[in-house]
């Protein structure tokens, strides 16, 4: 009596969480669109620069440069994010406790956004000497995504039942061939997944960005990781503080081209998993 | 094919072994030698320490975080846990079993190939692959379905495909770790046939909990119980004239 009692609370307040969550996101979507509509023009996607007046001005700068940073938090964290995993659910249960490694990255991944921006303008900007650049907006929002990345990972690499893990060992595999031909193939859709969940919120945070001296108003397309620092998020930003009226449809426009690029990424991330897997095996 | 080597001499030797996880004992001071081309039954409760055993022969029990084995192993007179042997190498020649069939999701032909991959056996690799499901009699039923999944196949058949997938390495020594447990009467009977062919060929170590199945198969039987080794000798003497009450209270049905 007690536990179907205790089930029907609970199943109550799931779906509860559920209809609030999903009524909160098809508003703000509703919300969203109809400020967007008047803005959402091919023209306002693709324009190569961003203007201080509503009229004629554009997210291409915006959108490539979040485009950049994606590729070069990508590039930076998934090998190191997905070589620790593999260490710490592989190697270093059996060899040594690396409680060192996750208490840095549960430390690190309760940093605010804000403040990895802090420490990326004081370490990438000013001591390394990249100044305000999109390779400087990377390496921060790389860091941000760090400890996501490894979690989702090691997440992923659980997927391995230990059965056939251990058969694979009974039959004189090494375990980097264990790694490699059991673990990573049926991690893979879990693996890149979670990845690319993990970076689409890295891409999403504006906070970082705006510590690091992120610009609003740039009247070209950024076409190296050395050009000034310019993204979505921080473009959306940029607009919602502006008082003209006008700006607040710019804003919603961007936020629905931010929206469609996280959720096309984590779609893309389920897509190339499976893809990944078919041909592992 | 008889990859015995001349004489009946051990084959495998554990000496004063003992193995905790997580500084819960498992397995205390056992010393016992598996003579070569026999079958051997390790029997009793569960949680005796049968399995713990087994894995010892080929070092699986390491892969588990907090294991500690003490005392030795030997494999043809050589030390397995000393430093400079390679646990791939060994569990190579010591094959395994286990109790459910723990197949790869991928085609027969890959999980039978898995092991000569993974060594680089791969010159004959067709061969050994008729070769290891002919011995355990799937061959003729499958051979035109190779690249089917090996999930597809029954709960009788997986498991001697998992034979099949041990033997392709051509292994010293086999360990089965309950291999019919899963199973029903008349698969058990077929995996039971399996064995009792491949005896003499391999120096074969059973860890079951069925006494009628130890009696049916075994030469020598090795009772433990609560990480001991109670006691072993042949199969005959044990289960006739056990030295030790434990053991015959087991036999008899009467263990709590």
């Amino acid at each position: 009596m007690r536990a179907a009692h205790d089930r029907d609370w609970l199943g109550g307040m799931s779906g509860a969480a559920a209809v609030l969550s999903g009524g909160a996101f098809l508003t703000l979507m509703g919300f969203l669109l109809i400020d967007a509509l008047p803005a959402l023009q091919l023209e306002f996607l693709l324009s190569p620069s961003t203007s201080r007046l509503p009229d004629g001005t554009g997210i291409g700068p915006a959108v490539v440069g979040s485009a950049w940073i994606l590729l070069i938090a990508g590039v930076l964290v998934l090998p190191v994010g997905i070589g620790t995993a593999i260490y710490l659910e592989e190697y270093a249960p059996r060899r040594r406790p690396a409680t060192a490694v996750e208490r840095s990255l549960d430390g690190l991944a309760a940093v605010p956004p804000v403040v990895h921006g802090v420490v990326g303008l004081a370490v990438f900007v000013r001591a390394l000497g990249m100044g305000t650049t999109i390779l400087a907006g990377g390496c921060t929002l790389a860091i941000l995504a760090l400890p996501a990345v490894v979690s989702t990972a090691r997440e992923a690499l659980r997927s391995l039942s230990p059965e056939v893990r251990l058969a694979a060992y009974s039959l004189g595999a090494t375990q980097w061939q264990v790694v490699r031909r059991e673990l990573l193939p049926t991690a893979a859709p879990s693996l890149v997944a979670g990845s690319c969940l993990a970076l689409s919120r890295a891409i999403g945070e504006a906070a970082p960005l705006l510590v690091l001296g992120a610009v609003s108003f740039i009247t070209f397309v950024p076409a190296a990781p050395s050009d000034p620092l310019v993204a979505l998020p921080t473009q959306v930003f940029a607009w919602t503080t502006r008082a003209h009226a006008d700006f607040a449809a710019l804003a919603a426009a961007a936020s629905v081209a931010l929206l469609a690029a996280m959720v096309g990424l984590r779609l893309a991330g389920a897509v190339l998993g499976r893809a990944l897997q078919r041909s592992a095996r | 094919m008889n990859r015995s080597a001349s004489g009946r001499g051990p084959v495998l030797v554990a000496e004063d072994l003992s193995v905790s996880f997580a500084g819960k004992v498992a397995l205390e001071g056992v010393s016992l030698a598996v003579p070569r081309g026999c079958l051997t039954a390790l029997i009793g409760p569960e949680g005796g320490g049968k399995s713990t055993l087994l894995r010892s022969f080929n070092r699986l029990n390491e892969l588990t975080p907090g294991a500690v084995t003490g005392g030795k192993v030997r494999l043809n007179g050589v030390d397995i846990h000393q430093g400079g042997v390679d646990a791939a190498a060994v569990r190579r020649k010591v094959g395994m079993v286990f109790p459910e069939a723990t197949l790869f999701p991928r085609s027969i032909f890959d999980n039978v190939a898995f092991g000569l991959r993974a060594s680089g056996q791969v010159g004959e690799l067709h061969d050994r692959i008729e070769e290891a499901l002919t011995t355990v009699g799937l061959w003729s039923g499958i051979s035109d379905t190779l690249d089917a999944l090996a999930l597809s196949l029954g709960p009788g058949d997986r498991q001697r495909l998992c034979f099949a997938r041990t033997l392709a390495l051509r292994p010293e020594v086999l360990l089965l770790d309950e291999p019919t447990i899963a199973l029903d009467s008349a698969a058990t009977a077929r995996i039971e046939s399996l064995v009792h062919g491949l005896k003499g060929d391999y120096t074969i170590v059973l860890a079951t909990s069925g006494r009628r199945q130890a009696a049916r198969l075994s030469e020598l039987t090795a009772y433990l119980e609560g990480g001991e080794l109670v006691e072993h000798g042949p199969t005959e003497t044990i289960f006739t004239n056990p030295r030790d009450s434990r053991t015959e209270s087991y036999l008899t049905g009467r263990f709590r």
